[in-house]
C-alpha cells in the first residue's frame, strides 16, 4: 500500500511537471485530485485497514494531496506567466506607429516659449498690424526727421504714399517699437507687455540677411523703476531660450527711442567666452538692443515723462533660433521648405 | 572709423601697461563699439634696416648682384638682389626669412625663406617700397629701384619704427558713433579715455590771429545752412611731401597722404573732427567767397571730371564766377590744389546737418567731410580746427604768411542748460551716488556743474549741445555709462499682481495653431507678404484691391497678399519636388485697400485681417476633401470657440466646380474650403496630385469664455449598438438621411458610402451606426427588431431608401 502511494506520488509529480499548457494542467489536476484519481481509489479501500494502518496511510495520502496542490499551483503560476497575447514572437525592432507629424514653425515655438516665461512675470501679449505709418514707425519714436531709415531704400513704403509725410506715409513696419506707443495710447500706464511680430526691411538677401524677420519686443512702464530692472527681462529671454543662465553685459548703444540705450551682449556659447571665430575672438555676441524708454516716446504715448519711465528690450528671433539650433542660413525660416521645418518636431 | 593709439597718446598719457585690448574693452562698454584691434607692426615683422657693405656682380646672371649686408646680426649676410640702385654704404630694407612680402606689389603676401638664386645663397631679400608697404613713404621712381633709406636707421632696426608705423589701430563701428559728432576725431576719443581712466586731457594750443590783417571777403546767403565761415588766405606754401610721422598717422587713420597742404586739412579733421578745405587761391576769382544755394541750371565739375547737376537745395561755395565746391562734401576741379600751388585759401566752416544730408543724395558714397557734418557739428569747433591748422602750417611751411582773414559767424551753437534733481538720479540709477562722484564724471566730460538745493544745475559742453544731450535722461545716461552699466546690480521688477494675464483671443490663436500642428498633422509655414503675381492669377484672384509696395523686392512681387492661398499654392508647388503628400498651414495678416484707424483718427491704414489658411496635398481628392472638412468640424470642440458651420454658398475663384463650401459663423461667411480647381493647379504648376484648401478670417472667431462641455448622466441600462446599410438614389444626401432619424436614435454616426458591383446603377449604399435603448427597460430582441423596421420604413417614406441585402 505504501509503495503504491509512493508510486502515485512520483507519477503525479512527473505528470504535473510535464504539463505544457494550462489546458493540459487542468486535465492533470482532474486526474490527480478527481474522484477517479489513484488517491481516491486508495481512500475507498481504507475501510479494510487496521486503525494503525489507517492512521498511517491517512497521513501519507494527506501529505501527497498537499504536495500535489502545491505543485499544481506552482505549475499553473509558471504556465500563466509564460503565456503571451501574441500567437508568435514579433520583431521588436520594427518602428512604432507614427503619431501626427505636424509641427509649429521654429520661430512660433520660440515666441510661445518666451510668451509663457513673460506671462509668469505678468506681461500681456500684444500685436500691432503689419502696415504702419511714418508717424508711428518713426516720428513717435524720436527718429530724426532725416534719419536714413526713413529713406526709400531702407523701408518698404506703400505705393501711392511714399512721397507723403508722417501719418499719411505708410509702410510695412520696419520694427516693432511703434506698437509700444499704440499699446500705451490704448491701455495707458502702468503697463507690461510683449509684442512679437514680423518686421520688414528693404535689404539685399543672403545667408545672414533677410527682408522679413521676426522680432520680439518687451516693454515695462511704471513709476520709479531703475534701468537695472531691465536686466531681469534680458535674463528671462536668454534662460528660457538656452535653458540655463547666460552671462550678459550691457554696454553703451544709441537708438533714438531710448535714453540711455544699450547694446546687450551675451557670452559666446561656442567658446564659453574664451574667444572664437563665431564671436570674432572677443568672447561676446551682440544679441539685442535695449534701454530706458525715451521721454519723447512717452510723450507721444500721452504719458508724462516726469511720472513714468520704462525699459525696452528687443531681440531678433531668427538670430536666437540660429544660435539655439546651429542654423547657418536665415533664409530657411521663410523658405516654407518642409525638409527644414520638419526638423523642429 | 580708424583710430590710432599713438595719436591718442598725444592728447592723453595712457600708461604703458594698459593693453590695447583693455582699452578696446573699456571703450566698447562705455563709449563706442570697437570692432577690431589691429597691430600695425605685425605686417613689418622681420623687415629690418640693412647696410650694404659690399656689392659684387653675380657670376651667373647679368642683372643680379650679390650684396653683403649688415642686418644687425653677429655676421653680415649675403643677399642676391636685382635692384638698379645698389651701392656700398646704402641703407636698405631687408626682409629676413620669415617676413611676408608682396612680390612686385601684386597679389597675396608671400613668406620669405632662405634660398639660392642661380647658385648663390641669399638670406632674405632687399625690397622695393611696394613690396613691404612703404610706397607712401618712399615712392619708387622706377620699377627696379629698391628703397634707399638715405642713411637713416641702424642695421637690424625694425622698419616700422623708422616709418613710425609701430602703432595699434582701433577699428570703431561707425553706427555706434551716429549720435556723437564729438567723437569723430582723435581728440574726442582721447577725452573719453581721460574720463574712463581718470587722466588729464591735454589742451590744444591756440593760434592767435593778427587782428590787423586785411579782410578776406566772405558772404553767407543762407545762414540756416551755413552757420559760420572762416576763410584764411595764406601764401608761400609751396607743395611738398609730409613728414614721416604724419604720413603714418594718416595711413593708420585710413587716409592716403597726398601733399602737405591736403594732408594738414585731413590731419586736422581726423584730430578734432572739424572738416577743412583748401582752395588754390589763384583759382578763386575776385578774391571773394559767397556761400549760397545753387541755381536750378548750375553744374559743378568735380576733381574726377564727373559733372554734377545741382539743385536749388544744394549749398555751394562760390567765387564771383560761380560754384567752386559743394559745401561740406566735395571740392570742384577748378579749385584744386596742384603741384604748382603756392598759395591757398583755407576754409573752416560750419554747415548744418540737413543741408549736408540733402546734397549727399547726389552721390552714392559719403565723404570723410560729409559723414562728419551730417552728425551736426557745433560752431565752436571751427576754432579748434583753425588753431590746429594754422599752427601746423606756420611750423611746417617756414616762409608761409597769412595775408588775409575773413569770418562770418551768424549762428552760434548755444550750450544746453539742464536741471537734474538728485532724487531723479537716485531712482533711475537704482543706486545713490555721492555728489562728488557725479560732479567729477560730469566735469571731466566737459559739463559745468553747480549743486544747490538737491539739484544739479548743469551746462552741457558745446560739443554735445547739437542734439546729443538735451534732457536730464541724457545726463543720467552719461553718468551710468562712465561708471559702466556692469557696475549696477540687477534689480527685480516691481511686483503688482492685480489680475492674472487672461487673453482669450491670444489663446484661441495658439489653440488653433496647436490643434492643426499636433492633432491634425499640419506643418506651420511662414511666407512673405508680397506675392508673386503668377500665383495670384493662378488662384483667379484680382489685384484691384491689393495694397502695393512702392519699391518691391522684384517687379512681380509688388502686390501684398489679400489672401494666404496664392502663397500656399506656391509653397505646394515648391515642396512637390520632395514630397507627395503633406499638410501645411499659415497664420498671417492680409491687406486690402480701405480705411481703418488703428490708433488715432489722423492715421488711415488699409484694411488688415488675420487669416488662417491650410491645405492637404494628396492624390486622392475625395479623401482629402473629407479630411479637411473634418479638420474644420473639429475646430469648434478642440479650440473652444463659438460654432462655425459649413454650407454651400458662392464658389471661391480657385475652387473645383463640385467641391466647395463656405465657412460660416452666426450667418456670416468667414471663410471657404474646397478642392483646388484643375485650372488653378495647372497655372500654379501643381501636377499629378490634388489639393484641398481652407481659409478663414481668424479675427472673426469668438473664443468661449470658458469650456462648454456638458455632462450627461451615464446610462444606467446598456444601450444596443446597431449598424444599418440602406440603398438610396445618388442624389439623396447624408443630411436628408440623418435629419430623418436623428432624435429617434442615439449617437448616430456615418460609417461609409459605397457604390459598386452589388449596388444598382444610379444608387448608393449608406452605412451608419447608432444606439438604441432607454433608462426604463432593457430592450428585448423583439423590441429592437421592431425599432429597426420602423426606422427603415421611415427612411423609405422620406427618401425612398430600402435595406441593403447582405
Amino acid at each position: 500500500m505504501k509503495e503504491k502511494l509512493e508510486q502515485i506520488k512520483q507519477f503525479g509529480i512527473k505528470q504535473i511537471e510535464e504539463a505544457k499548457t494550462i489546458e493540459e494542467l487542468t486535465e492533470v489536476r482532474k486526474e490527480l485530485t478527481g474522484k477517479k484519481s489513484g488517491l481516491a481509489e486508495i481512500m475507498k479501500t481504507m475501510g479494510s485497514l487496521t486503525p494503525e494502518e489507517r492512521k498511517e496511510i491517512g497521513m501519507q495520502t494527506t501529505e501527497i494531496k498537499n504536495v500535489f496542490a502545491t505543485k499544481l499551483d506552482e505549475k499553473e503560476e509558471e504556465l500563466i506567466s509564460n503565456k503571451s497575447v501574441l500567437d508568435e514572437p514579433i520583431d521588436l525592432t520594427l518602428p512604432g506607429t507614427k503619431t501626427s507629424k505636424g509641427v509649429l514653425h521654429p520661430l512660433t515655438q520660440m515666441y510661445y516659449d518666451l510668451n509663457d516665461a513673460f506671462a509668469s512675470l505678468g506681461f500681456e501679449v500684444f500685436s500691432e498690424d503689419d502696415i504702419s505709418s511714418e508717424k508711428y514707425a518713426f516720428d513717435n519714436l524720436n527718429f530724426a526727421p532725416d534719419h536714413p531709415a526713413r529713406q526709400m531704400m531702407d523701408t518698404y513704403w506703400i505705393e501711392g504714399t511714399e512721397d507723403k509725410k508722417a501719418n499719411e506715409r505708410l509702410c510695412l513696419r520696419p520694427h516693432l517699437t511703434g506698437a509700444s506707443v499704440r499699446y500705451l495710447l490704448k491701455h495707458g500706464a502702468p503697463a507690461r507687455f510683449v509684442y512679437p511680430g514680423q518686421v520688414y526691411r528693404n535689404e539685399d538677401v543672403d545667408s545672414g540677411h533677410e527682408r522679413a524677420f521676426y522680432q520680439y519686443e518687451a516693454l515695462i512702464v511704471d513709476k520709479n523703476i531703475s534701468f537695472s530692472s531691465g536686466i531681469v527681462m534680458i535674463q528671462t529671454i536668454l534662460e528660457k531660450v538656452f535653458g540655463r543662465k547666460i552671462n550678459i553685459r550691457m554696454r553703451e548703444g544709441f537708438f533714438p527711442f531710448v535714453e540711455p540705450g544699450y547694446e546687450i551682449d551675451m557670452e559666446c556659447l561656442v567658446c564659453n567666452g574664451k574667444g572664437c571665430k563665431v564671436c570674432k575672438h572677443n568672447g561676446w555676441l551682440e544679441i539685442m538692443p535695449g534701454g530706458v524708454i525715451h521721454p519723447n516716446v512717452l510723450k507721444s504715448a500721452g504719458l508724462d515723462p516726469e511720472e513714468w519711465t520704462g525699459f525696452y528690450i528687443n531681440i531678433g528671433l531668427e538670430r536666437l533660433a540660429m544660435m539655439r539650433y546651429g542654423i547657418d542660413d536665415v533664409r530657411l525660416f521663410r523658405s516654407a521648405d518642409l525638409r527644414f521645418l520638419e526638423q523642429f518636431k | 572709423m580708424r583710430v590710432s593709439l599713438k595719436w591718442l597718446k598725444k592728447y592723453v598719457e595712457l600708461p604703458n601697461d594698459l593693453t590695447p585690448k583693455q582699452i578696446a574693452y573699456d571703450l566698447t562698454l562705455r563709449t563706442v563699439e570697437v570692432e577690431d584691434v589691429i597691430d600695425v607692426k605685425e605686417k613689418y615683422n622681420n623687415i629690418v634696416v640693412g647696410k650694404i657693405l659690399e656689392v659684387k656682380q653675380h657670376p651667373n646672371a647679368d642683372k643680379l648682384r650679390i650684396c653683403i649686408v649688415d642686418i644687425g646680426e653677429e655676421e653680415p649676410v649675403q643677399i642676391v638682389c636685382g635692384g638698379s640702385n645698389l651701392y656700398v654704404g646704402e641703407h636698405v630694407v631687408v626682409s629676413k626669412p620669415g617676413a611676408y612680402v608682396v612680390w612686385h606689389g601684386e597679389g597675396e603676401p608671400v613668406k620669405i625663406e632662405k634660398t639660392k638664386m642661380r647658385g648663390e645663397s641669399s638670406y632674405g631679400m632687399i625690397c622695393g617700397a611696394e613690396e613691404v608697404y612703404l610706397d607712401a613713404f618712399y615712392p619708387a621712381k622706377s620699377e627696379t629701384e629698391i628703397v634707399d633709406l638715405e642713411g637713416k636707421g641702424t642695421p637690424g632696426q625694425n622698419i616700422s619704427e623708422l616709418v613710425c608705423m609701430d602703432d595699434t589701430v582701433f577699428e570703431i563701428d561707425n553706427k555706434s558713433l551716429t549720435n556723437r559728432p564729438d567723437l569723430w576725431g582723435h581728440y574726442g576719443i582721447a577725452r573719453e579715455l581721460s574720463v574712463i581712466y581718470d587722466l588729464p586731457l591735454k589742451e590744444l594750443p591756440k593760434y592767435e590771429i593778427d587782428k590787423n590783417l586785411p579782410k578776406y571777403n566772405v558772404e553767407i546767403k543762407d545762414t540756416e545752412k551755413c552757420r559760420r565761415y572762416v576763410g584764411v588766405e595764406i601764401e608761400n606754401v609751396n607743395i611738398k611731401e609730409s613728414p614721416m610721422w604724419m604720413k603714418a598717422d594718416l595711413l593708420n587713420a585710413g587716409m592716403r597722404p597726398i601733399n602737405l597742404i591736403v594732408d594738414i586739412t585731413n590731419y586736422v579733421m581726423l584730430a578734432v573732427g572739424q572738416p577743412l578745405h583748401a582752395f588754390d587761391r589763384t583759382h578763386v576769382e575776385g578774391n571773394q567767397i559767397i556761400v549760397r544755394n545753387a541755381k536750378p541750371s548750375e553744374k559743378l565739375l568735380l576733381l574726377d571730371d564727373q559733372e554734377v547737376q545741382l539743385t536749388e537745395n544744394d549749398l555751394v561755395i562760390c567765387d564771383t564766377e560761380g560754384p567752386l565746391a559743394l559745401a561740406g562734401i566735395k571740392g570742384g576741379k577748378k579749385d584744386s590744389i596742384l603741384d604748382t600751388t603756392t598759395g591757398v585759401l583755407l576754409e573752416i566752416a560750419n554747415f548744418s546737418a540737413p543741408t549736408i544730408r540733402q546734397s549727399e543724395k547726389l552721390f552714392d558714397e559719403k565723404t570723410d567731410s560729409s559723414i562728419r557734418y551730417e552728425k551736426n557739428i557745433d560752431t565752436e569747433r571751427v576754432d579748434l580746427g583753425l588753431s590746429m591748422a594754422l599752427n601746423m602750417i606756420s611750423e611746417m611751411f617756414e616762409n608761409s604768411k597769412i595775408v588775409a582773414y575773413g569770418e562770418v559767424y551768424p549762428v552760434k551753437t548755444e550750450r544746453e542748460v539742464i536741471d537734474i534733481p538728485q532724487e531723479f538720479l537716485d531712482i533711475r540709477l537704482g543706486k545713490v551716488l555721492e555728489q562728488n562722484t557725479i560732479e567729477k564724471i560730469l566735469k571731466a566730460l566737459g559739463y559745468d556743474v553747480e549743486y544747490k538745493n538737491n539739484i544739479y544745475h548743469v551746462t552741457v559742453p558745446v560739443w554735445r549741445s547739437t542734439g546729443d544731450v538735451s534732457l536730464k535722461d541724457d545726463v543720467m545716461g552719461d553718468i551710468a555709462r562712465i561708471l559702466s552699466y556692469q557696475s549696477f546690480e540687477p534689480k527685480p521688477l516691481p511686483v503688482k499682481f492685480e489680475h492674472a494675464v487672461i487673453q482669450p483671443k491670444v489663446l484661441l490663436e495658439r489653440r488653433l495653431k496647436e490643434y492643426l500642428a499636433f492633432r491634425c498633422g499640419f506643418t506651420e509655414i511662414y511666407t512673405y507678404p508680397w506675392i508673386d503675381v503668377k500665383y495670384i492669377n493662378a488662384a483667379r484672384m484680382d489685384t484691384t484691391n491689393s495694397v502695393r509696395l512702392a519699391t518691391p523686392p522684384a517687379p512681380e512681387l509688388a502686390n501684398l497678399r489679400t489672401s494666404l492661398i496664392p502663397g500656399l499654392l506656391e509653397t505646394v508647388s515648391k515642396n512637390l519636388r520632395y514630397y507627395n503628400s503633406f499638410k501645411i498651414y499659415e497664420v498671417a495678416q492680409v491687406f486690402e485697400k480701405g480705411e481703418y484707424h488703428e490708433s488715432s483718427e489722423d492715421e488711415t491704414l488699409p484694411i488688415h485681417k488675420k487669416y488662417l489658411s491650410g491645405c492637404i496635398v494628396d492624390k486622392d481628392a475625395k479623401k482629402i476633401f473629407y479630411e479637411i472638412k473634418g479638420v474644420i468640424e473639429g475646430m469648434n470642440t478642440y479650440c473652444h470657440m463659438e460654432n462655425i458651420t459649413l454650407e454651400q454658398m458662392e464658389k471661391p475663384s480657385w475652387a473645383d466646380i463640385n467641391a466647395y463650401l463656405s465657412i460660416k459663423l452666426n450667418d456670416e461667411e468667414i471663410g471657404t474650403m474646397g478642392l483646388v480647381s484643375v485650372a488653378t493647379m495647372a497655372d500654379a504648376k501643381i501636377k499629378r496630385t490634388n489639393v484641398a484648401i481652407f481659409e478663414l478670417n481668424l479675427d472673426k472667431l469668438i473664443p468661449l469664455a470658458s469650456r462648454t462641455n456638458k455632462y450627461e448622466n451615464i446610462p444606467v441600462l446598456p444601450l444596443v449598438e446597431k449598424d444599418l446599410s440602406v440603398i438610396v438614389d445618388n442624389n439623396v444626401t447624408w443630411e436628408t438621411i440623418s435629419s430623418t432619424i436623428n432624435g429617434k436614435v442615439k449617437e448616430l454616426e456615418f460609417i461609409e458610402e459605397y457604390k459598386g458591383e452589388q449596388i444598382p446603377e444610379g444608387k448608393k449604399s449608406i452605412t451608419f451606426r447608432f444606439k438604441l435603448g432607454n433608462d426604463e427597460t432593457t430592450l428585448t430582441s423583439e423590441q429592437i427588431n421592431e425599432e429597426m423596421n420602423r426606422l427603415v420604413k421611415l427612411l423609405n417614406k422620406k427618401c425612398e431608401a430600402y435595406l441593403r441585402e447582405e
